[in-house]
């Protein structure tokens, strides 16, 4: 399926289950002549219209929109210049440049899955040792191994964090179960 | 006019308050930032915004606007040792930095960067001071319908960003325009979208968006990417121009300048499209265009200077309008909006010490610049030539830092990962974050003065046309969107025939 027939059928999606929402937005007393439902409504009917205009478009006119390649592994991004391919020496730190076989769903999904781990477990660790984790863990996601360097980087870098913004900036981050800093 | 006693005051401020620190330590985070490849301007913004929410407003928006401008020189230190733009709008400087530094004259080519994006900072900075000023003297003037106007210009721009695909960005803007919907309806106090959650009942704040999209976004996008090549730091000291060279190089640094005024107003040119143009407006004027991609300076001054004047320019749209014309300039607006700062008009009559800060630190940040340029070459190659796990990992423990600092809330960093994903899949889908920005930050602003400017005229939809002002931006939003249809329809057709042509 090309990506632009999947991006109208999410968001196509999206608009219905905006919608039925907004007509669940309880009416109130003091509603003007607009009221709270009326502009999500309308927001919702338009999202549909292009969704479908851009679903249109794509079935009529394949080559036009992007398609998937089984091949293709790099996410284009609008935003930033990435390095042309010809460009580029892979770095040899830490392990050998090849190129990851994983599909680019389970990277993002083991990223995303650091961050929330990060979530749940920083309420009882407090933010050093969570912190730390989390940049242990990234690092052997993105490619490191786990040794004893990797190991002191990462505690290192939550040490680095904490007295950063716990004790010189006095930035507020999850305390844990420990006793607060003198 | 700008009264002296007004620049003398904000001259002032760079010593005595802590704009001038606030200002070399943004220049120097925007280096580091942007001498990084993938981490563009707007991302080395996004990720000092969350610190920016407890500190002195001034001060906050001089450090985030100090970094935009740090970042427009970061960015041609990998492009010109690497032959890898750090940012987009140094892509134009790799073809003739690079071949510099072949040449063996990288110095060369660092010092001609540094000195002209420092030309167009200076240009760029008095564009600012001199065309948002007076638009001042309409503020008092404004009303809810004007107010609703404005938005609506705001939300014009979106025609002009959307890249190939026009309905993309429409509806990446309705997206936005939705998200600004979550929360406490403003006019009847109703609930809607929060789903019981307490934490939703003040909407989500924008700036949770933009580091989502931006930050995370590109972290994930970047996952799993092969590193950079090594950059080489016995190549990388700076050797800043002779007398004979800035005579050479005066002539493409003007040209660099006008680009960058020209396309920083603009909605939807910003700091690459200046640069190319700039690049080749240069070699057009040349008295050596044959050196051009061989290692020509002019080739490094033009889009540097174009750049880093666009770096100023694009606040003029941002500071009189309340319009981000570009990702940089919307990471510049979130940084307003979360210290209870709405750029427009009223701006310069409730808050002209912000304004007058802002013009004292972009003054220093210039100056910084040159300075710090200098000094934060080594610790700059240093940290490019750093593993990218330990850089990825590293950023990303910045990254939920900062959002938990905000309102020190777990919720919020769950939230910005939400973000982030959402900004993963727009770059999968090729979809514009801008447009989603301008409908977040936009949204609240459109919604509740058209209904308030509704209320007071007893629903007559035409007091939009009759109150001058209002009638006159949607005049000009109007005209915006035609144009950017008739621009979009043009390069369409040209495409297809060329496409036919080639057939």
């Amino acid at each position: 399926m090309g990506r632009d027939l999947a991006f109208g059928s999410a968001t196509l999606a999206l608009s219905a289950a905006y919608y039925w929402m907004a007509t669940a937005i309880p009416e109130s007393q003091l509603a003007d002549a607009i009221g709270p439902q009326g502009l999500p409504k309308i927001y919702a009917l338009l999202l549909a219209g292009l969704s479908l205009v851009l679903m249109v478009g794509s079935v009529r006119d394949p080559g036009s929109g992007i398609r998937d390649s089984k091949d293709e592994h790099r996410v284009p991004n609008p935003e930033a210049r990435v390095p042309s391919p010809e460009s580029r020496i892979p770095s040899p730190e830490p392990r050998a440049p090849v190129p990851d076989p994983r599909s680019p769903l389970w990277r993002v999904a083991g990223m995303l899955a650091i961050g929330i781990v990060y979530i749940l477990v920083a309420p009882w660790l407090g933010y050093l040792l969570s912190i730390a984790a989390l940049i242990l863990a990234t690092t052997y996601y993105q490619g490191g191994a786990i040794n004893r360097q990797v190991a002191v980087v990462a505690l290192s870098g939550g040490i680095f964090f904490w007295l950063l913004f716990v004790v010189m900036m006095r930035i507020q981050q999850p305390p844990g179960w420990w006793p607060p800093p003198l | 006019m700008v009264a002296p006693s007004v620049v003398i005051d904000a001259l002032t401020s760079i010593f005595t308050t802590a704009i001038g620190p606030a200002a070399c330590a943004g220049v120097a985070w925007g280096i580091l930032g942007g001498a990084l490849p993938g981490i563009s301007p707007s991302i080395t913004m996004a990720l000092l915004l969350p610190f920016t929410y407890g500190m002195d407003p001034t001060i906050a928006i001089v450090l985030l606007a100090s970094t935009y401008v740090g970042a427009e020189y970061g960015g041609s230190i990998p492009a010109i040792l690497i032959r890898t733009p750090g940012t987009n709008a140094a892509a134009a400087t790799v073809i003739d930095g690079y071949a510099m530094k072949e040449q063996g004259k990288a110095g060369e080519a660092l010092g001609i960067s540094l000195y002209s994006g420092f030309v167009g900072g200076m240009f760029g900075l008095a564009v600012l001071v001199f065309l948002t000023e007076p638009l001042s003297t309409l503020a008092l003037a404004f009303t809810p319908a004007a107010y609703f106007a404005l938005g609506v210009l705001g939300l014009s721009v979106i025609a002009s960003v959307s890249g190939d695909s026009l309905a993309k960005g429409l509806m990446a803007g309705l997206l936005g325009l939705m998200i600004g919907t979550v929360g406490t309806d403003p006019v009847t106090g109703v609930n809607r979208f929060t789903f019981g959650s307490p934490e939703l009942l003040s909407g989500i704040p924008p700036i949770l968006v933009m580091v989502g999209l931006f930050a995370i976004g590109e972290l994930l996008a970047q996952s799993g990417e092969p590193g950079w090549e090594k950059a080489a730091t016995a190549a990388a000291r700076i050797r800043f121009p002779g007398p004979a060279m800035w005579r050479r190089i005066a002539r493409p640094q003007a040209i660099g300048s006008v680009m960058g005024t020209f396309e920083g107003i603009m909605p939807g040119g910003g700091g690459t499209i200046s640069a190319f143009l700039a690049y080749n407006e240069a070699r057009r004027w040349s008295s050596h265009p044959e050196e051009f991609g061989k290692g020509s300076p002019e080739g490094v001054a033009a889009p540097e200077a174009a750049n880093n004047t666009v770096a100023c320019t694009a606040l003029v749209p941002l500071l009189s309008l309340g319009i981000p014309s570009s990702n940089s300039s919307a990471v510049l607006l979130g940084g307003f909006l979360i210290h209870g700062l709405i750029p427009g008009p009223m701006l310069f009559v409730k808050h002209p010490e912000v304004v007058n800060g802002l013009y004292a630190g972009l003054f220093a940040a210039n100056i910084a610049m040159v300075i710090l340029g200098y000094l934060i070459m080594m610790p700059c190659l240093w940290l490019v030539n750093r593993p990218k796990p330990y850089l990825m990992a590293f950023i990303y423990a910045f990254v939920v830092s900062g959002v938990y600092a905000i309102e020190a809330s777990l919720f919020h960093v769950g939230v910005a990962l939400g973000f982030g994903l959402v900004g993963y899949a727009m770059r999968y889908f090729k979809v514009p974050f801008l447009p989603m920005v301008l409908g977040v930050v936009l949204g609240f602003m459109v919604e509740s003065n058209y209904r308030r400017a509704l209320v007071l005229s007893s629903g007559d939809h035409m007091t939009f046309l009759r109150e001058p002002i209002s009638a006159a931006l949607l005049g000009c939003a109007a005209i915006f969107v035609i144009g950017s249809l008739l621009r979009h329809a043009g390069g369409t057709r040209g495409k297809s025939r060329q496409a036919g042509a080639n057939a």
